[in-house]
């Protein structure tokens, strides 16, 4: 027996073991030991992990994310190092006062999967399924054989991180492999996630009219990111390409990037990676009048936005992407929508990479 | 055209703007449009380069002004106060000294409105949102067009809200929109009615024709009576006679409020969800409506009242005649009851009754649908038959949400029927709070959509039905009578009455 399962057996935060079998039947207990709570779901939450020590720090986070986000949570650990299989399973509810007067519970499962998991892990989520919600599927970390085409034919929003994946192309390419046969699939990167509060900051930098009539003399971008997000900032600038209809992609010696504008400008995008900086610090789009800027200190918690011109200067503040997943996760499940504009920009992104 | 907005949100864009506020010194002002301007700027929503001017009467420096709203702002923003943020906005805000009627503080306004248009590269959209008391509507406006304030110049905007009461009977609203459409175009006119910015006044349309299975029982075939509800369990108290003497709750809710809510309940699908598409077929509900146009009629459809003391929580409160700022021979009513019918062909014959009333059990606004019973020729020979028909809940507040009574078997070996209900909460399935309505409405301004705002006809068309009720109550000969009902109750007898008579009951909220 695993490390992992002792420390989970004495975890009060994963509940009461039961039988798989069972699950349904002890749930049931669950909610009549006490008629005062209120079982509310709207979704049903998958988090799939192959971390050891997941279960426990997964069960944490949801037990926040159900604050505001009511679910049926399914959270799947995967132990690979034991080639037995085996298959355990606990049940808790996440408990919280809404309006401080009522009890609104959230039931969670949590699975151990040992051994060849494929065929039984899909089998077993797909059994514990709260019928007529959507499916939510938070995929942590690498994908693996167990992202089968077949898994992504019942997820209706998969949730990703690019920023902790080694080959975000091939990651990529496996994503839109598995999803040919579920062309309704939502696909989320937290990556992409990450830019949100940077892409509405510069549209509402280019509403204002000075920075509007400069944008077709833009010919500097700059964006500055932590080295661990650099996918964020080339989704970053893959979107501002795609939205203000720059062509070209071409990668120079330096690394730098070149688009050309629809009024025949060069522009030279430049990423620039800082140890030191917020996942996105800092955001320049820069004509020669004008320099349209967000800035964003590490922690902060808010955006810093920028219009200079000869003459003008208005800034004003707004709020930051949250830096961690579980942030990040409570945010994309607040927006929901198709994520249309992020599969805008994913070709472009990937031919970026 | 700017690129980035593309695809990003699926709303108006707000534009960059000057907002200049008449009342500024006014409770309005201080915890409703202050708070919602810094609500909206925590979340990002307000544009950059927004200023506000409060424009009023007392002598005032910029630093007193934004000190005032400071620490209102800490005491009523819905999401606390972040002195960064604060520190940010407050930069842009300024008070400008002035008579409502004098030209000079107009002229002065419009300089100074000039020089930050200015500092934009010499464009400017402006937003004017008269918060004043009512006697200086007219006053702003005329003086507003005289300083050439309500001319945008090209590419720019220039906009006007107007808060509540929109007038005070039909003349006194057609006279105020000569003026106001005199001074500003109806396009750029923006009447507020804050119960349209709710959350769940919002959800109205969606719940209709976004759910399939609701518009096809919407009509006359499968519903018996709607009923719309308001219920206060304050009275008078903080000098708030005064005003409620001069309106009544037939004027002060029913005209705006609750004919809004009624419109959005009973309107034709609008054929796309442009301001003018929405407020077209609301406006046809509220010219539907069978017109109580005789003394008679009133007396037999409309039910006015005043509380007598009573308790409330446990407590002692006085009767209406016996509040603050209220005369012990008033003639205002506290309560009110109608019913309404509204002549289409989806509505014919189906009754609405609207109720609101202060000094009631508790605060509480909702509609309720009622749907017929039905046949009951499977469960009608059951001991205790079956109880009651389906009943759809629309909480307008508090507790937004939504629920759906129906029959069902009670366990066992008989076969006996009990009502149940489902119900959903915004508060349990949404953790995350809802913007307050003045922030929605605001930027819906600024961003030129006037959905969620009155229009002109629909004003009109309101105070049209609303006089012949005022007129049969305080100008005719023989005047239907003021009723009473107890403090602490659900309203008087005759209201009872007047849904009994139609073999319905009020629902018990």
């Amino acid at each position: 027996m695993s490390t992992l399962l002792n420390s989970v057996e004495t975890c009060p935060e994963l509940g009461i073991e039961v039988p798989v079998a069972l699950i349904d039947k002890e749930l049931r207990k669950l909610w009549e030991e006490d008629d005062a709570q209120t079982n509310a779901s709207l979704m049903n939450l998958v988090v799939y992990s192959e971390k050891k020590g997941s279960l426990v720090e997964n069960s944490a986070i949801v037990r926040d994310l159900t604050r505001e986000h009511a679910c049926r949570a399914i959270l799947a650990s995967i132990d690979r190092t034991v080639t037995e299989p085996s298959l355990r399973a606990w049940i808790t509810a996440h408990c919280h006062m809404a309006n401080g007067t009522k009890s609104v519970c959230c039931e969670q499962i949590a699975f151990h999967l040992t051994g060849r998991v494929t065929g039984r892990f899909r089998n077993t989520v797909f059994a514990h399924l709260n019928s007529d919600l959507p499916l939510i599927f938070w995929w942590q970390g690498e994908l693996s054989d167990v992202f089968t085409e077949r898994l992504v034919s019942v997820i209706d929003r998969l949730i990703v991180d690019s920023s902790a994946w080694k080959n975000p192309a091939a990651a990529f390419e496996q994503i839109v492999e598995a999803s040919q046969l579920n062309s309704d699939l939502v696909l989320q990167d937290l990556a992409w996630t990450r830019s949100w509060q940077f892409r509405v900051g510069i549209a509402a930098l280019f509403d204002d009219a000075v920075a509007q009539e400069a944008l077709p003399a833009i010919d500097r971008v700059k964006i500055v990111h932590h080295p661990d997000h650099r996918n964020s900032a080339i989704q970053l600038l893959a979107w501002l390409a795609v939205q203000a209809g720059w062509k070209g992609d071409t990668i120079a010696a330096d690394g730098s990037f070149r688009f050309e504008s629809k009024a025949g400008v060069t522009i030279n995008g430049l990423l620039q990676a800082d140890s030191d900086a917020a996942p996105l610090g800092e955001v320049e789009l820069a004509s020669k009048e004008v320099i349209v800027s967000l800035v964003r200190q590490k922690g902060a918690a808010h955006l810093l936005k920028k219009i200079e011109a000869a003459g003008y200067s208005a800034n004003s503040l707004s709020p930051s992407d949250p830096d961690d997943a579980p942030e990040l996760i409570a945010l994309q499940l607040s927006r929901g929508g198709k994520n249309s504009l992020f599969q805008k920009i994913l070709p472009r992104f990937r031919k970026l990479l | 055209m700017n690129p980035f907005r593309e695809d990003l949100v699926s709303r108006s864009r707000p534009e960059p703007c000057t907002v200049v506020i008449f009342g500024a010194t006014g409770d309005l002002t201080h915890r409703k449009l202050v708070p919602a301007l810094y609500n909206l700027a925590v979340d990002g929503e307000l544009p950059t380069g927004v200023k506000i001017i409060g424009f009023a009467r007392r002598a005032k420096s910029d630093e007193e002004f934004r000190t005032g709203l400071e620490e209102l702002n800490r005491k009523v923003s819905r999401s606390g106060h972040n002195d960064e943020i604060w520190k940010n906005l407050v930069e842009n805000i300024f008070y400008h000294e002035s008579e409502f009627t004098d030209p000079d503080g107009y002229r002065r306004l419009a300089e100074r409105l000039a020089a930050i248009d200015e500092e934009r590269g010499g464009k400017g959209n402006h937003l004017f949102y008269i918060a004043s008391a009512p006697e200086f509507f007219d006053d702003i406006l005329t003086q507003l067009k005289a300083a050439g304030l309500s001319q945008a110049k090209e590419g720019c905007w220039s906009r006007v809200i107007v808060e509540k009461p929109f007038g005070t009977d039909l003349a006194t609203a057609k006279h105020l929109n000569e003026v106001v459409n005199a001074t500003f175009h109806e396009s750029d006119t923006y009447r507020i009615d804050h119960y349209l910015g709710k959350e769940t006044a919002q959800n109205l349309m969606v719940l209709r024709f976004a759910n399939a299975i609701f518009e096809p029982l919407w009509n006359s075939k499968y519903i018996s009576h709607i009923q719309i509800t308001c219920a206060e369990n304050l009275g008078m108290e903080g000098g708030r006679g005064g005003y409620y003497e001069k309106s009544g709750a037939l004027r002060d809710m029913v005209q705006n409020h609750l004919l809004q809510l009624l419109s959005l309940v009973a309107m034709e699908p609008p054929t796309d969800l442009s301001a003018d598409g929405v407020r077209d077929e609301k406006v046809k509900v509220i010219r539907s409506l069978r017109q109580w146009d005789t003394p008679e009629k009133v007396a037999a459809n409309v039910i006015r009242a005043q509380y007598t003391a009573g308790h409330i929580d446990g407590a002692a409160v006085p009767g209406y005649r016996e509040e603050d700022r209220v005369s012990p021979e008033s003639k205002t009513e506290a309560y009110v009851a109608v019913r309404l019918l509204i002549d289409t062909w989806r509505w014919s014959g189906v009754p609405f009754y609207i109720r609101m009333g202060k000094r009631l059990p508790k605060k509480s606004t909702e509609i309720s649908v009622h749907f017929k019973d039905a046949p009951d020729v499977l469960f009608g020979a059951l001991t205790g038959g079956v109880p009651g028909g389906n009943v759809l809940v629309i909480r307008i507040q508090p507790d937004e949400g939504i629920s759906l009574r129906m029959v069902s078997k009670i366990p066992g070996t008989s076969l006996r029927l009990e009502p149940v209900k489902m119900d959903f909460h915004y508060s349990t399935s949404f953790g995350k709070s809802s913007p307050e309505a003045y922030e929605r409405l605001l930027l819906d301004a600024i961003a030129g959509d006037a959905t969620l705002f009155a229009r002109r006809d629909e004003v009109e068309e309101a105070w049209r039905f609303i006089d012949h009720i005022e007129n049969a109550w305080h100008k005719s000969d023989n005047p239907p009578p003021m009723a009473e009902f107890v403090a602490g109750s659900w309203g008087p007898r005759e209201a009872d009455d007047l849904i009994k008579r139609d073999g319905h009951a009020w629902r018990r909220l």
